[in-house]
């Protein structure tokens, strides 16, 4: 018999839950994060568009993570909160 | 002197078994590996003098905590002696340095690998290879902590490919890439040093990494002869417009011949720097850089990297041979920079 030990992380579960859902976004203030990806910002804004457009959104807001690869940081997250009601963030290439 | 070691046990028939049970269980990167039993996970913390729960870093944005238990189990996997350990973690604290920035070379589509170059004495008391085939195989001390670091980053935080770890392409250098610096045979200080540290203390410098691309030339007995190859080969190199750190590692020919010129390392930092900038116009045309090519942007130049100090240099590989290399880095500074840790003895 051989006894081996688990090398993979064992850290106890954390529990997450999703922000509460708005029931309508008529007259929200939009967050739109761009990841700093190419073109990221330009497919934001055109979602905001449409939020507007068809949606009822109140306004757009746009912000700018430093770099694609690191968390947005605790201080835009601050002000996000502080002025918009919704937000919409996205990764990718 | 240990403690206790708390991972859950599995039991196994034997040794055979063992190693398929680790495949089975998806903890291996595809070779076999040496079964972790608690006796050979005690003897790699023995080594370290650490008690099994200690935090040798963590990964905030993975939300975990990187436990001596847990590197020493992986070290074990990956063939590792147990004198290596000081090395392993080292460069376990690299990865968690939030200027390393976990995050990126751990999970980007751009594959960088885990770059650990290795100075001072522990280098040649653990016969970690300078020389001949340096990124080749047939050192177990380079092929096994390259490997237990990218096992603790596959086991432990969880960056396995297709998963979290979304490296399109990757290179074989994350299996592992670790090399020392021939510090015997070089004329100039080593990295370490040039980083802050004494030359009797030892270090690994950690920087997130593309493969190495290999030049030649044998036809100039000159340093800017050499460098000049060098130039043109990475003038357009490392993905859109370069990398923001690159490492070059000179040969013991290209390096004899810098030497006998009195080249500093400076220097050759300061003419890399020069010699490989780029126009807007040709980054333009061959779609690198958006927009259309403007007047004027055949002259204006954009530097491969920010500065001569984004140029690392070292003296390694084999002595015969009018081989050198240079390597990558990735991502930008904001996302992940080299850093240099103290290999604690």
């Amino acid at each position: 018999m051989t006894e081996l030990l688990d090398p993979t992380a064992e850290g106890a579960p954390q529990a997450l839950s999703y922000a509460p859902r708005v029931a309508s976004l008529t007259g929200k203030r939009l967050a739109l994060v761009d990841n700093t990806k190419f073109n990221s910002d330009r497919l934001l804004q055109k979602i905001g568009d449409i939020l507007r457009s068809q949606h009822g959104v109140g306004e757009t807001h746009l912000w700018r993570k430093q770099t694609a690869s690191v968390p947005i940081d605790e201080a835009t997250i601050a002000e996000i909160r502080k002025t918009c009601d919704v937000m919409i963030a996205g990764i990718g290439d | 002197m240990p403690g206790t070691l708390t991972s859950k046990r599995h039991v196994v028939a034997d040794d055979a078994d063992a190693v398929e049970f680790c495949h089975a269980q998806g903890w291996t990167d595809g070779l076999p590996v040496i079964p972790p039993t608690p006796d050979r996970v005690r003897a790699m913390l023995e080594a370290v003098r650490l008690d099994a729960q200690h935090a040798v870093t963590s990964i905030a944005h993975r939300a975990v905590t990187l436990t001596a238990e847990k590197v020493a189990i992986n070290a074990v996997l990956a063939g590792c002696k147990p004198e290596y350990m000081p090395v392993v973690l080292a460069a376990i604290e690299g990865i968690g340095d939030p200027a390393w920035g976990y995050h990126g070379p751990g999970t980007s589509t751009g594959g960088a690998a885990v770059l650990i170059v290795v100075n001072g004495p522990v280098a040649r008391d653990l016969d970690i290879n300078a020389g001949d085939n340096l990124f080749g195989p047939g050192w177990r001390a380079n092929a096994t902590i390259g490997r237990a670091v990218r096992l603790v980053m596959r086991n432990v935080c969880g960056s396995r490919p297709g998963t979290l770890d979304r490296a399109t392409l990757g290179h074989p250098g994350r299996l592992s890439y670790v090399i020392a610096e021939n510090e015997g045979d070089s004329p100039w200080p080593p990295l370490h040093v040039e980083r802050g540290f004494r030359p009797d203390q030892s270090a690994v410098t950690i920087m997130a990494a593309e493969a190495p691309h290999q030049f030649y030339n044998q036809l100039s007995n000159t340093a800017e002869g050499i460098l000049t190859t060098l130039c043109d080969d990475m003038r357009i190199s490392g993905n859109v417009v370069g990398q923001p750190e690159y490492l070059v590692i000179l040969a013991g020919e290209h390096t004899r011949t810098m030497a006998q010129e009195g080249w500093t390392k400076a220097q050759i930092r300061q003419f890399i720097f020069d010699h490989t900038h780029n126009s807007l116009a040709h980054l333009k045309q061959t779609h690198r850089l958006a927009g259309a090519v403007q007047p004027g942007d055949e002259a204006r130049l954009r530097p491969l990297v920010e500065s001569p100090d984004d140029v690392l240099v070292i003296a390694a590989g084999g002595a015969a041979g009018a081989f050198s290399a240079y390597i990558p880095g990735w991502g930008s500074k904001r996302s992940s920079r080299a850093v240099t840790k103290e290999v604690r003895p």
